[in-house]
């Protein structure tokens, strides 16, 4: 295999791991919970500039770039700082935007968030450069290994690196999906008012599946500019959380496999088509690829809204019926395998179109 | 102080523009429970559509018309092809969202595949500057408050004085009910859908009117406006829109004169938080409250 054939292998494979953390962290707060994050962006945003920030060492005065809070930390502390930093964003965010709102109002606040920090970042320079961004973000554990940071060998250990990252990730993703938390988030998405009535605190779950996912989203973004070594407002601009949504809806929201199909299909399937189209000038290409975007996810919700992979129905025996509900009866799996009284069920599995279906 | 004043007078005109944008979204959402964020996006077609005019030497009030005729017709093409049957189908609330969002992407990326990213502007002059007191105006400036101020009468007129308004007020209350009541609600949604686009397509050509270039971006930045104005008001309520865009055009074009230009549509937002933090439950009105989006 030629060296180049090797950077542009091993760039894709960094790159589906990346949206493969993000769709993950998506999934879990769509797919799962139902909360519904248009500012998702905003989160691997923080993540990479806190991971930029604390590589880059202390802003130097009258430097090319102005930043705050710069430091050189050794490697994985950037990215576990990304991580709290994506956790507090959430908290902060959350606590006055996730309120009990019609879900597309919710999603017009979370839009209007995500809009609010692109200008906040582009317009006080102090705070992360400005429009110009971050840029030689220093590629971390060369010095270490012993690797030149723009050979072939250290590209691997890096696809490497991402992979273990991804398996840590998928360990908490489904640690919580698979967990009765993970029952009470469904039951919350497809039913908030049954869930509140069983006793569950709706608005802490929100606001923890919130800051979850705002963690997950944050490492994401962190790998992510370590990979490319710089980042401005214009990485990740509003039409980017779309893309994630485009990638959890078609792959199959509510379920990790789903996330991770449309993960590979959709950011990184259009990504790199677009790189063999033999015509047009850049911005056209680019302009034709979200166009294709938006086109499949019209054609996914009308004729797959449960996406590629959908989720399992789940079922549950028949002797732990009330346990059951107490947790949170979940969609039309518990009215088929359970016999529960009528009014209760009718309720709880009307849902048939997914999570998509409201 | 004459940036003050001269800035109150931007106010006035983007107020104007704003207004008859964010009446036109109100009313649709209004009557269908659709947030169309589309909308921006169609005035940028509708702008192009005005562009085309004016370079054919037709003037500003031509492009107006094609602009209006133009959002017109696309909006009750977009509503019949694409968002009632998925409502049809079953979509509801935050489907829809989606749906209108991936719109909104092939709209303006569409607009950018055919035209490029290049700057464009109309091919009018903006006319003499006239001076009332304080104030500084160029034609053009005063064409459009003209404009807006008969677009509001119409639409005040229209609702409070025809049937068709009428029907329109029903079916935005209760779609049910109105049907029962013999309204044919798929006539009155159809005749929603069109009123809002003309209402867009001249509120796209009298925004690219007023500022000297756009791209296929403009409409799309425009929405948050719109969408701040419309919630001041409250979603769906077209007076409330009016009132609305008065203060959210006053309030940004002095704001950038008092800061920063770049601090413009962050003022909106402020504003728009600052609404939801003073009413507990967001931005519902009472119209909004509890209803389903709405096709026929």
């Amino acid at each position: 295999m030629s060296l180049a054939w090797q950077f542009y292998i091993t760039t894709v494979l960094i790159y589906v791991g990346i949206d493969i953390i993000a769709c993950w962290a998506l999934n879990l707060q769509f797919g799962v919970a139902g909360v519904l994050n248009f500012a998702f962006i905003v989160f691997q945003a923080a993540g990479a500039y806190t991971a930029a920030v604390l590589t880059l060492g202390p802003a130097t005065k009258g430097g090319y770039q102005q930043y705050v809070g710069g430091a050189s930390w050794p490697f994985p502390l950037p990215v576990l700082a990304a991580a709290v930093v994506g956790a507090l964003l959430a908290l902060l965010i959350g606590v006055f935007s996730l309120r009990r709102l019609r879900s597309d109002y919710q999603a017009i606040v979370m839009l209007v968030v995500s809009l609010a920090a692109t200008l906040l970042a582009t317009n006080k320079v102090g705070l992360v450069n400005g429009p110009n961004g971050l840029s030689n973000v220093p590629k971390p554990l060369s010095t270490v290994v012993g690797m030149s940071p723009y050979g072939i060998q250290y590209q691997w250990l890096f696809v490497g690196l991402t992979a273990a990252t991804c398996l840590i990730v998928y360990w908490f993703v489904h640690r919580v999906t698979s967990a009765p938390l993970g029952r009470t988030l469904r039951a919350m998405r497809d039913n908030e008012e049954l869930a509140a009535a069983m006793g569950k605190n709706v608005s802490w779950l929100r606001l923890l599946v919130f800051m979850l996912g705002g963690a997950i989203a944050a490492v994401s973004g962190a790998i992510l500019v370590i990979l490319i070594t710089a980042w401005s407002p214009s990485s990740w601009l509003f039409p980017e959380t779309f893309s994630y949504f485009a990638a959890v809806i078609i792959g199959g929201s509510g379920n990790n496999l789903g996330a991770l199909l449309g993960a590979i299909l959709v950011p990184v399937g259009f990504l790199e088509i677009a790189r063999f189209v033999p015509f047009g000038s850049a911005g056209f290409v680019g302009a034709v690829q979200w166009i294709a975007v938006g086109l499949l996810l019209l054609i996914f919700l009308w004729f797959w809204p449960r996406g590629v992979v959908p989720e399992r129905r789940r079922r549950f025996p028949a002797s732990a019926a009330t346990v059951t509900v107490a947790s949170g009866g979940i969609r039309g799996g518990l009215r088929r395998s359970v016999r529960i009284p009528a009014p209760r069920a009718a309720k709880a599995g009307h849902d048939g179109g997914g999570a998509v279906a409201d | 102080m004459s940036v003050f004043w001269s800035s109150l007078g931007f106010g006035v005109v983007t107020a104007s523009i704003l207004a008859i944008a964010a009446v036109g979204f109100t009313l649709q959402f209004g009557a269908t429970n659709i947030f169309n964020l589309a909308y921006g996006d169609t005035m940028t077609a509708a702008a192009f559509v005005g562009y085309l005019v004016t370079r054919a030497h037709l003037g500003l009030w031509a492009a107006m018309l094609a602009g209006g005729a133009f959002g017109g017709i696309f909006s009750v093409v977009l509503n019949r092809a694409v968002y009632a049957p998925f409502i049809r189908r079953g979509t509801r609330l935050f489907g829809m969202i989606i749906v209108s969002i991936a719109v909104s992407l092939i709209l303006s990326n569409g607009l950018q595949a055919i035209w490029g990213a290049n700057f464009y502007s109309l091919a009018i002059t903006p006319g003499r500057s006239l001076r009332f007191g304080p104030f500084i105006m160029t034609t053009v400036q005063l064409v459009i408050i003209a404009i807006a101020i008969a677009i509001m009468l119409a639409v005040h007129l229209l609702l409070r004085h025809t049937r068709l308004g009428r029907a329109m007020r029903a079916t935005a209350n209760n779609a049910t009910l109105a049907r029962n009541c013999g309204i044919r609600t798929d006539l009155v949604i159809d005749m929603v859908w069109l009123l809002s686009g003309i209402l867009c397509g001249i509120g796209g050509v009298a925004l690219v009117a007023n500022i000297t270039s756009f791209d296929f971006g403009t409409g799309g930045q425009f929405i948050v406006l719109i969408l701040t104005a419309a919630v001041l008001g409250g979603v769906g309520q077209p007076y409330g829109a009016m009132i609305g865009a008065l203060v959210i055009g006053l309030a940004t074009e002095v704001s950038a004169a008092i800061f920063s230009p770049e601090y413009k549509e962050l003022t909106a937002f402020a504003i728009l938080v600052v609404i939801l933090l003073i009413r507990p439950l967001g931005i519902l009105s009472e119209v909004a409250q509890q209803k389903e989006v709405v096709v026929a």
